[in-house]
């Protein structure tokens, strides 16, 4: 590991180029049900995925990099490279400060529940083999400061299983999962012991499970339809993160970690701001309810075992219950709501009061450690 | 109103009295529709229940009041109309009960039965909302301890609620108790964002009736985790009751960004029994999204912190982390609650969990969160009793 910068971003998005699935999918058996872009006759590009548009607008998100933040590329030709490229995406992280990039998913679903949705398991799992083979080909091998995770089929779960041996096989460091797969379609309760092969594989491969803020819109408010999109953008910026209060109880009340103690799993885009809030409040309905059946605490399961991700929070306040540990940085590249080009200044600001020590834990260490560089 | 005791609670929960309803609504014209407790055998034992619309409830005992039931593990509830204790629902021995825990006022939401619109008839929600109405502008007049808030009509038009708006607060009411998204939980209702709202927005804001979200504001079992059947009901209580205190750290955004905090900035909103840390995440998060996006070039003109600091208020019970980040969240935006006589009160050791919380924070800290905020927020009138008060104060 080589370290320039001093910060690892756990969480970051690549956008799917237009040929990703086209190039890796049959086109004899799957035709036009592989996910692929069309030219609507308004002349703006939709990506399309078994017969559906996807995505709420646009055909990209790019935000950080257009002239104005808040709009989205309508066209293909409009997105900025170093959305879709790897070489240029190197120049964007060296320009701001970032050292590796963990990368998540755009068009597949920044919590990988796009292909999930779908009812055809064979079809959601060529989907998402296609996917975790372009990240390996296009980016991982290009460059080791691009940081893959896989997403898996959510069902059945020997799928799931196997797709994780071979995606951790190729190279992929983390495994990117749908906080409430039963939200997307219908399969047994993410907490029952079915899902332990699932656990399991990711324990004893020593990869992460990273459950992405914002997958279900069953725990979200739902949007006022006469807002405009840039005021529901913001709103949905804002939805998304808090509903990941939802993922963590579930997660910490699930007792999956209780059977597999070894395994991490990665908050990803919860925010730090309501950390010592949530883990405050299950540790008092945990007593107050009389709980019975877990080893540990709420908040000291999670700290075992879990890790918050914030890119624009004050840090010092949650550090004394959270724990510096349990904390990861990001920014969010290249989405609307990344810091990108003012990471430095940002986390300057975020990190006032910060020991030296704890500033690294959870600028790159936490990381480094997470992801064994 | 005198302060003797230095302690507003912002969140309790009246108990009306089994007749309040019979007494107040037309026997002639609702009949056995009207709410009141009846008798029926519950696994061979005769039980009360409220009935309502001729329905009978399915709940945990007759009154949700555990924290007053001699059970330190607060599993039960009374079964029968007597074994009620006086001090949950008549008001006069109510009070006692506060100053017993060092209480000097209590705001005062709904209690079994309501949600009246889940009956589907403006009618008779209208019916059943006035006669609660006036049962609690009765407890006011009882006591100017008891701070009511009014239920309003959620299914007929929007002059309707306006007019019991404006009804209640002559009454005595210092805010209304409001769904958190109608359009979730009620089919049909308008998005909480919609300008369908607006003339009651106007008139809570000009007669300063606070809007009062409780919990998850009725968002419970309908935006969640499905339940999980591994569960103990201990677990399942604990695990589904957590994440609804996060519901405003999604509701405020989502009025800021539809445009409502800009277009009413003088009406406060109060968040009950959530606890206060999500606001912190509000502050940041709705700060840095406006910024990223320009939105004021959308209409968003405030800051959203200045929106939150202005407009918003939440509550404690039980925190002490959260506590650290007072200044962050906005020390006049804070306040106390006892959640009398609920599951989570706490009651009778109300001194030993503010001290819990607050214990080593500044004095002139401590009595803005305790009371002085409540005073402000609700306007009351008081006395202060000096040292009776600073004893609170430590």
């Amino acid at each position: 590991m080589e370290l320039r910068h001093g910060l690892i971003s756990v969480d970051d998005q690549v956008q799917e180029h237009p040929r990703v699935w086209t190039d890796r999918m049959s086109a004899s058996r799957w035709g036009d049900r592989i996910p692929h872009v069309e030219r609507l006759s308004d002349g703006t590009d939709r990506w399309v995925i078994d017969g559906q548009p996807a995505g709420a607008d646009g055909v990209a998100s790019a935000g950080a990099l257009l002239a104005d933040r808040a709009s989205t590329p309508g066209t293909w030709q409009d997105v900025p490279a170093a959305a879709y490229l790897a070489e240029e995406r190197l120049r964007a992280m060296d320009a701001d400060g970032v050292d590796y990039s963990v990368l998540y998913p755009t068009v597949a679903g920044e919590a990988g529940d796009v292909f999930g949705q779908l009812n055809d398991p064979e079809l959601e799992l060529a989907c998402v083999r296609a996917y975790n083979d372009f990240l390996i080909e296009e980016w991982s091998t290009k460059n080791n400061r691009f940081i893959p995770q896989c997403i898996v089929p959510i069902s059945p779960v020997e799928a799931t299983v196997a797709e994780i041996r071979r995606a951790v096989g190729q190279g992929h460091r983390g495994v990117i999962y749908p906080a409430i797969p039963m939200h997307l379609r219908d399969v047994p309760h993410v907490n029952d012991d079915a899902y332990d092969p699932v656990w399991d594989v990711c324990q004893s491969l020593g990869v992460p499970i990273c459950l992405h803020a914002g997958s279900s819109p069953k725990t979200r408010l739902p949007l006022h339809p006469k807002v405009s999109a840039r005021l529901t953008g913001a709103i949905e910026a804002m939805t998304g993160p808090a509903s990941g209060v939802f993922d963590v109880t579930n997660v910490l009340f699930s007792r999956i970690l209780q059977r597999f103690p070894q395994l991490k799993v990665v908050f990803a885009g919860s925010t730090l701001g309501w950390a010592t809030f949530l883990l405050e409040y299950a540790d008092h309905q945990f007593e107050q309810d009389h709980c019975e059946g877990y080893d540990l605490k709420p908040s000291e399961m999670f700290r075992r075992q879990c890790l918050f991700t914030g890119w624009y929070d004050s840090v010092a306040p949650q550090i004394p219950f959270v724990g510096a540990t349990s904390m990861m940085w990001a920014t969010k590249f290249p989405a609307t709501t990344s810091t990108w080009p003012e990471t430095r200044a940002v986390i300057g600001r975020c990190f006032e009061g910060v020991g030296e020590a704890d500033r690294a834990q959870v600028l790159w260490k936490n990381a480094a450690d997470l992801y064994r560089l | 109103m005198e302060i003797r005791h230095g302690l507003i609670s912002a969140d309790s929960h009246v108990v009306l009295d089994k007749d309040a309803f019979t007494n107040r609504m037309s026997q002639g014209q609702w009949g056995d529709r009207i709410p009141h407790v009846v008798e029926v055998e519950d696994n061979g034992r005769l039980v009360h229940r409220w009935s309502v619309d001729g329905r009978v409830a399915r709940s945990r005992g007759v009154c949700n009041c555990p924290a007053v039931i001699d059970d330190p593990l607060r599993n039960r509830y009374p079964e029968r109309w007597e074994d009620v204790p006086a001090k949950a629902f008549v008001p006069l021995e109510r009070l006692k009960a506060l100053d017993d825990d060092g209480v000097d006022a209590e705001v005062l939401f709904p209690n079994d039965p309501g949600s009246f619109y889940q009956y589907k008839d403006a009618a008779f929600e209208l019916a059943c909302v006035r006669a609660y109405n006036d049962a609690l502008a009765d407890w006011r007049d009882a006591s100017d301890r008891f701070i009511p808030l009014a239920m309003i009509p959620m299914l007929g038009s929007i002059e309707a609620v306006v007019a019991e708006v404006e009804r209640a607060a002559k009454a005595g009411h210092h805010g209304i108790v409001m769904l958190s998204e109608p359009s979730t939980i009620v089919g049909g209702l308008k998005h909480v964002g919609d300008d369908y709202w607006y003339p009651l927005w106007d008139a809570c804001q000009s007669l300063s009736m606070h809007v009062h979200v409780h919990a998850s504001g009725g968002l419970g079992g309908i935006l969640t985790v499905p339940p999980w059947s591994g569960y103990t009901p201990h677990q399942a209580h604990a695990a589904y009751t957590i994440p609804t205190a996060a519901w405003p750290a999604q509701l405020i955004p989502t009025l800021i960004f539809s445009g409502v905090t800009e277009r009413f900035p003088g009406l406060k909103w109060v968040f009950a029994e959530t606890g206060i840390g999500s606001i912190n995440y509000v502050r940041a998060g709705c700060d840095h999204e406006w910024e990223r996006r320009s939105l004021w070039t959308e209409g968003i003109l405030t800051r959203p912190s200045e929106v939150v600091q202005r407009q918003m208020y939440v509550n404690f019970w039980y925190e002490v982390a959260g506590i650290e980040f007072r200044h962050e969240i906005g020390l006049s935006n804070i306040m106390w609650e006892s959640d009398y006589p609920h599951i989570a009160s706490t009651y009778p050791d109300s001194r030993k969990f503010v001290e819990r919380s607050l214990g080593g924070i500044p004095t002139e800290e401590r009595s803005r969160l305790l009371f002085e905020n409540a005073v402000g927020l609700y306007g009351l009138e008081v006395q202060e009793s000096v040292g009776a008060a600073r004893s609170m104060d430590r």
